[in-house]
């Protein structure tokens, strides 16, 4: 089972909306109810538009991406089946929209800037513990280096990499999100994450090698090599 | 295993994916290089950042606006299909089929026939069948999307001008304000001030447009075979980009674009421009003698600003019936945002969609405030919504602005990042939120954002709370001090 949107910071928390109230919330949505529109949206709005702004990295343009994805689940709804979770789904569009986001932005901003972090100082889990400017400097700096990396991947190695390093999701909850198949994501998250983590060694790193067959480890996480035509 | 670690690795030893031989193994390795271990540090590093970003929730953004965005496009489209539908019953589908056969049985023998337009959905099908084979390119339609000052529709100053389309032949002028106008999906353009406007031609194949003065266009990707072109006196602006900037005025033509290519001929033959490039062609001068310079960071982005207005749903019929114009009367010029959308300087009239809509105005430091909401029916009524005066100015900010500037104890200050600076580290800033109330006590000092090591702006902020306001107006500010 998915494990769906797993974090909600704002007032509509997904633990009050088990699977009869999302059934619920979902048969009035497809009745045409504003009123049930509204719940949705205000619902899952800071779930979607924090979604979006983890994988992306920057605000920017982040209104608009929240409206393209709620304007598509609402087209969208009457097509959904209820196999995943509403949040799951919705976080389905999340990375699809993302991604193209990211494909169709040819001038890429700073990955996170200072008003962005500003931004999320409202976050109460960011402000209970008060940082020095030292570490907040430190932690902005590590944050931008990540994002930095990130960029430097192709769109779709970027995805599964993001949801699997920084998200932790398994590869079946990968290949949903991404409209794949298990091996292929296995194979695109092999080649993502040689690159990502090279390009975040940097000038460090050492001599690149030749790709070789999966380690235990490597086959843990379903890292397996299997060619298959880079993009 | 290789002589080197490979970066991955370090992550998969991070997150505990490695067996104890191998770990022991990477560790030992990482002891003797150097290399290694300064990329496990890093990679360690980036992993315990993934942490921060996946609590990381969003900034906020403006929900209500955005609900309002959503509820327009799904809402308007709804309604829109709901029209296309053709009606539930069966004897009527019947007949609406039966109208299609004749009319493609009639297109073999009949000549073309001109259709009324309050045609029946059968009959306006069959003759929109016929007409498919001859077809001549479909005529577009304009709307105005947004409005400032005086407009001039055809030499008229029309009350109605958001219900009225602009078609080929049209003309537009303005005065000291601009118009907006949207002919598609995604594309639009704006007339700025003091200019004139003529759509020579206005079709789904060609739009041709002469301009005197300042015109904005943001149009969504042509097709194979659209042409869209600028006439700027006798030079000729070939568009196949999504946003451009063209000025004609006596001194010459200038062109910029922001996305896609944009060329401009004249006789003497032609410039290509491609994304954030401007060109320059004085009067009298060929265009093949000018060349292209990049678009500085500030042109690039009052493009952003100059953007015209579009809705989300674009449907010509319905939107004059469906939407309907908002006023927005100020007492001065002011910077206004309707649902979280900046519009730019007021008073000004905006095409809205029926419901209830957020209104803000900037104050003098530019910040948003809400105005209040306005309640806006369909059209033609449409609504106005009057901005209350701004209450008179303290200038409290800027006075307790300039008392800190100069009460700022300068010795102590450098005595702060004496030792920074020794080690060559120079240019760097502190941000502070400081309160100060009318008898000149700070409230609070704050250090919001600084590049500086906690001591030393820990330093700074003690030499910040040094400084002794007069009594006066209670403010509340930022300052950004560069040391």
């Amino acid at each position: 089972m998915l494990r769906g949107v797993k974090r909600d910071t704002g007032s509509g928390s997904l633990a009050a909306l088990g699977p009869v109230d999302e059934a619920e919330l979902i048969a009035r949505c497809k009745a045409d109810e504003r009123a049930a529109h509204d719940e949705l949206y205000y619902r899952f709005r800071r779930q979607v538009a924090g979604n979006l702004y983890r994988v992306l990295g920057d605000r920017s343009d982040l209104d608009d991406l929240v409206q393209e994805v709620f304007v598509i689940a609402f087209r969208g709804l009457e097509r959904f089946r209820g196999d995943a979770r509403l949040s799951t789904w919705l976080y389905r569009i999340c990375v699809n929209v993302a991604l193209g986001k990211i494909r169709t932005r040819k001038r890429r901003p700073a990955a996170i800037g200072v008003a962005d972090l500003d931004a999320t100082s409202a976050d109460p889990s960011l402000t209970e513990r008060p940082e020095t400017p030292d570490r907040t400097l430190e932690r902005r700096q590590e944050q931008e280096r990540v994002y930095k990396a990130l960029e430097r991947l192709a769109p779709k190695k970027r995805i599964v990499l993001y949801l699997h390093e920084i998200e932790g999701l398994d590869l079946k909850e990968i290949a949903y999100l991404v409209d794949s198949n298990p091996v292929t994501v296995r194979t695109r998250l092999f080649y993502a994450r040689r690159e990502f983590y090279r390009v975040l060694a940097g000038d460090a790193a050492p001599p690149a090698e030749e790709p070789s067959g999966p380690t235990a480890a490597e086959a843990e996480i379903g890292a397996e090599i299997e060619v298959e035509a880079e993009p | 295993m290789s002589e080197h670690v490979a970066p991955h690795r370090w992550a998969d030893l991070w997150a505990g994916r490695v067996e104890e031989a191998e770990r022991a193994t990477m560790e030992r390795h990482a002891e003797r290089c150097r290399a290694c271990a300064k990329v496990r540090q890093r990679v360690t590093r980036a992993s315990d950042s993934f942490a921060t970003i996946r609590t990381q929730s969003a900034p906020e953004v403006p929900w209500d606006a955005i609900r309002a965005r959503v509820h327009w496009s799904v809402s308007t489209e709804r309604q829109a299909a709901l029209r296309r539908r053709p009606p539930a019953y069966g004897w009527l589908a019947a007949a609406t089929a039966a109208g299609v056969a004749i009319g493609l049985g009639a297109s073999a023998v009949a000549p073309l026939a001109v259709e009324p337009s309050a045609a029946p959905p059968d009959r306006a099908l069959a003759a929109q069948l016929r007409r498919e084979p001859t077809a001549s390119p479909a005529p577009l339609i304009g709307l105005v999307s947004r409005a400032s000052g005086d407009v001039m529709l055809d030499g008229v100053r029309p009350a109605d001008l958001f219900a009225r389309g602009l078609g080929e032949g049209s003309s537009l002028a303005t005065g000291d304000g601009r118009v907006d106008v949207q002919f598609g999906s995604d594309s639009a353009f704006a007339l700025g001030p003091m200019s004139t406007l003529r759509l020579r031609r206005f079709d789904a194949r060609t739009i041709e447009l002469a301009v005197e003065g300042t015109l904005d266009v943001a149009v969504a990707p042509r097709a194979s075979g659209q042409r869209f072109l600028v006439d700027a006196g006798d030079r000729v602006v070939e568009v196949r980009g999504t946003q451009f900037r063209v000025v004609h005025d006596p001194a010459g033509t200038r062109v910029a674009c922001h996305h896609g290519v944009v060329t401009v001929r004249d006789r003497s033959g032609e410039v290509e421009l491609t994304a954030e490039q401007r060109l320059a062609v004085a009067a009298g001068r060929p265009v093949s003698a000018a060349r292209p310079v990049a678009l500085s960071a500030d042109e690039a982005a009052a493009f952003d600003r100059a953007r015209p207005l579009t809705l989300p749903l674009w449907d010509p019929a319905a939107l004059p019936r469906s939407s309907a114009p908002l006023e927005i009367a100020t007492a001065g010029r002011q910077d206004v945002r309707v649902d979280g959308i900046e519009l730019g300087l007021a008073p000004l009239r905006v095409r809205v969609m029926p419901g209830r809509h957020s209104v803000e105005t900037a104050d003098s430091a530019g910040r948003f405030r809400r105005a209040g909401w306005v309640d806006v029916t369909a059209a033609p009524h449409g609504a106005r919504f009057e901005v209350p005066a701004e209450p008179p100015r303290t200038g409290g900010i800027t006075e307790r602005r300039r008392q800190l500037r100069a009460g700022i104890d300068q010795p102590r200050l450098r005595g702060c990042t004496r030792s920074i600076a020794k080690a060559g580290l120079t240019g760097t800033y502190v941000q502070i939120e400081i309160a100060v109330d009318p008898r000149g006590a700070v409230g609070f000092l704050n250090v919001l954002d600084t590049d500086l090591p906690a001591a030393t702006a820990s330093c700074v902020r003690d030499a910040l709370a040094t400084v002794r306001f007069a009594p006066g107006a209670a403010a509340t500010w930022r300052e950004r001090i560069d040391l």
